[in-house]
């Protein structure tokens, strides 16, 4: 196979001519492959990769989009742009800032780092990599083609209803948005699940969590945070795009419905998502203070509580964002107690941050300037947000440019300066070389002090009473000074911000050749060659401190020589150690797949689903949905024992077995956190459902539910009675018997789409009005929910039996029912919630 | 007590998420119970503080601190018999215990001041 990354720099620790031949083997499974089948790559460091430069791209973008609109704000009176052009601009600003950029650079890099750091050769799901990586691309493609036929969501970044709604925005623009970013969010979480499997079940041996890496851990609380917090706005968006396509009226007020329903679902995943995009980024933090320093984190533990800490109460804060809504005085009084409540984690990183300063020796080199730079900042912006979370004062200064500054001084200090530092400190892992101090020095003060002209003053702006998105003021106001010095300091940041990209961009050419570890690091990751082979390490270290490369730095080169875990290629596998998640045992080897297409159809699939949607071809968008149901199904097939996986099971003498041979490998731990993310879907539409019921002035629940209980009561025995035959078949192979295995999965697979038979019949028999009334099409969702779980569980279930009958599944791989297995038990228990929640409590309670 | 102890396995990072999640449980419970008591049978504005619904939101304040404050001197104890990895597990947990009871605490101290659905 023709490969790249083949070659090693001369500083390479991977480069001892004693054991060339180990990476040639090496190369040979786990290179890339050029031309057009580089499409097909799956591995982690150059989807990393692929995730950022994209990422930038987007950055630019919204970048520019930025600097439109402080052009038409800077003087009073403009017309540079038009009013619905102005709320175009500053909605595609916010939008791709938070959705295209913030979110997926830090997952690029979390992608890119987390396997270096931990010891592991790849992700644990590499095609599930390659398939988030394409979704995002399709994705951001759709939604800032809006811009160019200047037909971009208008209705801000959040998107509030009914301003977003059929009545208001009749056009395409918020169905760009709705469309563009649930297809993003595909991508996004599914990052978080594999991020979450890898760091729990691919570490290398002897890291236990307590000797994690700390970026490690704050990359474990953001994707656990994207698993728990995307699924309440793809709900949000689905209802939503229902409501402007069919009609249904989630969130109108006459049918029943409610428009503060979508600022819960909004917020529910907006606030979280600040912290999804500040933890990684206070990871680079905690990751690069230390190196600079000289000397270990102060009180590693108290910054894996604040991390944990911050993760839970991120998500009792959202209706901090609703406070002028009009709920009830005590119900503030909660969310704002809890809004001062996450400052205190934060308090803790940076008294720890600043007590490794004080206690080390601090080196001020170019990604330290910047984290000084983060300090400052994300301080300031951490003290206006506790000022926010004040009710009286959040009354003041509601939808005034005073949050505005608040807001980018929290992100921009929080997440954009921190990143900027991580791309400095790795950049010569990245490419082998050092960028230029003198042009990177000039770049941060620059946007140092362009940020803070544009942002200080901003908040002044605002507490003179100037509402955001407003696309023109007039002469007088008190604002004109303040706006065009905002201005100004705008354009003053975007300098800097080119002079930073130019000197990454020249430092691939230009840039002097780093030596190996640069910074005198103690992570794993430069251990790596730079820039790193496809496969990261020959062989596995046993680690058993935090500070590998610091109490051994030797390290590099005995782990070049092969003299760790697993330096054997005879298999022709792509391998990598399995350990227990507490103690870091190694429990199995993983194998992974090599290099698919079946990620890239499967998301151009979508994207044809997503475009045909967008231009109401209903037909052709059914279609694309099972092709991709195909393409996904078949990429599923090439698993376990098949012939492009691992038909053999064959392992090196004293090495644990493979994991499709044992019944816990990580694909148990996919699936369990995949359920985790649809638990969190599944939770919101209750919350919606319930919210209604409750709170909708309008709500109008028929006197007789128009569900057949008794049907639903059969449906859900026969589902029952499925997952029953599937539990005992997986008790059967635990003990390695697989008799009538077959023939038990197509059993389960009938049952199964018996309860999908019947539950397709309640729905049509209930005759539900969807478009009249909110409670009905609340209803419908439900049930098609229920339906499609059965649905998939079923074909699953048949997919089970057929590869049996293939050998791919048996007493001697065991493993796939128990993941099939997951998946059913969580459909039970939702079936049942949801015949409670629709059915049975409407009989009971009434309307 | 001991055995007690000994069954929760105290050591276990499982505790890092549970103390946290008893808080965002007992955070929905009162959001939501007090949502659904405004709109089910709200109290008459004159009784000010003293209504059914801030005993209720006070009494389920106080049963979860009780719980949480009990599982963070559990953690303790537990710390200060291990060292390493469980020490360092059950020193996390024990600390996170303690903000969620502090948490709830916190938090919940507005139900003592403001009548429940103005």
């Amino acid at each position: 196979m023709t490969t790249i990354n083949r070659q090693a720099t001369p500083q390479d620790p991977q480069n001892p001519k004693d054991s060339q031949g180990l990476h040639e083997d090496l190369h040979e499974i786990w290179g890339n492959p050029r031309g057009l089948k580089a499409l097909t790559i799956v591995n982690h460091t150059t989807l990393g990769l692929r995730f950022m430069i994209t990422g930038m791209v987007f950055f630019l973008i919204g970048g520019i989009l930025a600097m439109l609109v402080r052009t038409q704000l800077a003087l009073p009176g403009q017309d540079f742009m038009s009013p619905d052009i102005y709320n175009q601009v500053t909605t595609m600003h916010g939008t791709v800032m938070m959705f295209l950029f913030a979110i997926p650079m830090l997952e690029g890099l979390a992608i890119y780092m987390i396997p270096k750091m931990i010891g592991a050769r790849d992700l644990v799901c590499p095609r599930l990599t390659s398939l988030g990586y394409w979704c995002y691309l399709f994705g951001g493609i759709i939604l800032t083609f809006s811009l160019v036929i200047e037909m971009a969501p208008s209705s801000g970044w959040f998107m509030y209803t009914p301003l977003s709604s059929s009545e208001y925005a009749p056009d395409l623009g918020s169905d760009f948005w709705l469309l563009g970013i649930t297809f993003v969010e595909i991508s996004a979480v599914s990052a978080g699940v594999e991020l979450v499997v890898s760091i729990l079940r691919t570490r290398t041996q002897g890291m236990a969590l307590h000797k994690m890496p700390i970026f490690a851990w704050y990359i474990l609380a953001m994707a656990l945070m994207i698993v728990v917090g995307f699924p309440p706005l793809i709900l949000g968006s689905i209802l939503l795009e229902l409501e402007r396509a069919v009609g249904m009226p989630f969130f109108e007020i006459a049918g029943g419905g409610d428009p503060i329903l979508w600022q819960h679902l909004f917020w529910l995943f907006g606030h979280p998502e600040v912290y999804i995009i500040f933890l990684p980024a206070a990871g680079i933090v905690s990751t690069l203070i230390p190196v600079f320093a000289g000397r270990p984190l102060v009180g590693y533990g108290w910054v894996v509580f604040a991390i944990i800490v911050t993760g839970f109460i991120s998500f009792g804060l959202w209706v901090h964002h609703m406070f002028t809504v009009g709920i009830p005085q005590l119900a503030q009084a909660f969310f704002s107690a809890a809004s001062m409540l996450v400052a205190v984690p934060t308090a803790i990183q940076v008294f720890v941050w600043l007590a490794t300063l004080w206690l080390g020796k601090p080196k001020m080199k170019l990604p330290m300037l910047w984290i000084v730079g983060f300090l400052v900042i994300f301080v300031c912006g951490g003290l206006t947000g506790v000022m926010l979370a004040l009710v009286p004062f959040n009354w003041q200064v509601h939808d005034t440019h005073f949050v505005v500054a608040h807001m980018h001084y929290v992100l921009v200090g929080g997440m954009f300066f921190p990143m900027i530092a991580g791309l400095y400190y790795w950049l010569p892992l990245f490419s082998g070389r050092m960028p230029s101090e003198t042009i990177g020095k000039w770049g941060f003060w620059l946007t140092f002090i362009g940020f803070n002209t544009t942002f200080l003053i901003m908040h002044w702006t605002g507490l003179l009473g100037m509402p955001r998105r407003i696309y023109t003021y007039e002469e007088g106001t008190g604002w004109d000074i303040f706006n065009l010095i905002s201005s100004v300091g705008g354009f003053v940041m975007s300098a800097g911000i080119a002079m930073v990209l130019l000197d990454i961009a020249l430092h691939f050419r230009f840039g002097k050749p780093a030596k190996h570890n640069p910074w005198n690091a103690d992570t794993l990751e430069w251990a790596n060659s730079m820039p790193p082979s496809a496969y990261n390490f020959v062989s596995l270290p046993k680690v058993d401190t935090r500070h590998p490369l610091w109490d051994n730095p030797d390290l590099p080169r005995t782990m070049a020589e092969g003299k760790h875990g697993l330096p054997v290629a005879t298999n022709g596998r792509r391998e990598m150690w399995g350990t227990d998640p507490l103690t870091g045992k190694v429990r199995e080897i993983i194998h992974l797949p090599g290099n698919s297409w079946w990620p890239l159809f499967a998301a151009m699939a979508l994207a044809v689903v997503c475009i045909s949607l967008l231009v109401r071809i209903y037909p052709l968008a059914g279609i694309a949905v099972i092709v991709a149901a195909v393409f996904l199904l078949r990429w599923s097939w090439e698993n376990g024992a098949h012939p492009k996986a691992a038909p053999d099971a064959e392992v090196a003498p004293g090495d644990p077995p493979l994991h499709s041979r044992t019944m816990d490998g990580p694909g148990l731990w996919a699936m369990s956190i995949t359920m985790l993310a649809n638990g969190s879907f599944f939770m919101s539409y209750l919350f919606g459902w319930f919210y209604l019921w409750t709170v909708s002035p309008e709500w109008r629940m028929p006197e007789t539910s128009p569900l057949s209980l008794i049907a639903l009561i059969v449906a859900g025995l026969s589902l029952t009675c499925g997952a029953g035959i599937l539990e005992k078949c997986v008790r059967g192979l635990r003990q390695k018997r697989d008799e009538g295995l077959a023939m038990g999965m197509y059993s389960i697979s009938a049952l199964g789409f018996i309860q999908v038979a019947i539950t397709v019949w309640v729905l049509l028999s209930a005759d539900l009005a969807v478009t009249e009334t909110a409670h009905d099409a609340i209803m419908m969702v439900g049930l098609i929910y229920v339906l499609l779980h059965g649905g998939l569980g079923a074909i699953l279930a048949l997919m089970q039996g057929l590869r049996v009958g293939y050998g791919y599944v048996g007493a001697h791989a065991p493993f796939e029912p128990a993941v099939v297995a997951q998946l059913w038990r969580y459909n039970v228990v939702v079936f049942w919630i949801i015949v409670g929640a629709l059915a049975v409590l409407p009989r009971v309670i009434g309307s | 007590m001991t055995s007690t102890i000994q069954r929760l396995h105290l050591t276990h990072p499982l505790h890092f998420v549970i103390g946290l999640t008893l808080w965002c449980i007992w955070f929905i419970a009162v959001y939501g119970g007090h949502a659904v008591a405004c709109a089910v049978a709200p109290p008459a504005p004159e009784q000010g503080v003293f209504t059914l619904v801030n005993a209720m939101l006070l009494l389920v304040s106080i049963v979860s601190i009780a719980l949480l404050a009990a599982l963070t001197l559990g953690c303790c104890r537990e710390a200060k018999r291990h060292e390493g990895r469980l020490r360092f597990n059950a020193a996390v947990s024990a600390g996170l215990y303690l903000f969620s009871a502090l948490g709830v605490l916190f938090a919940a101290l507005p139900i003592i001041g403001i009548p429940p659905c103005l």
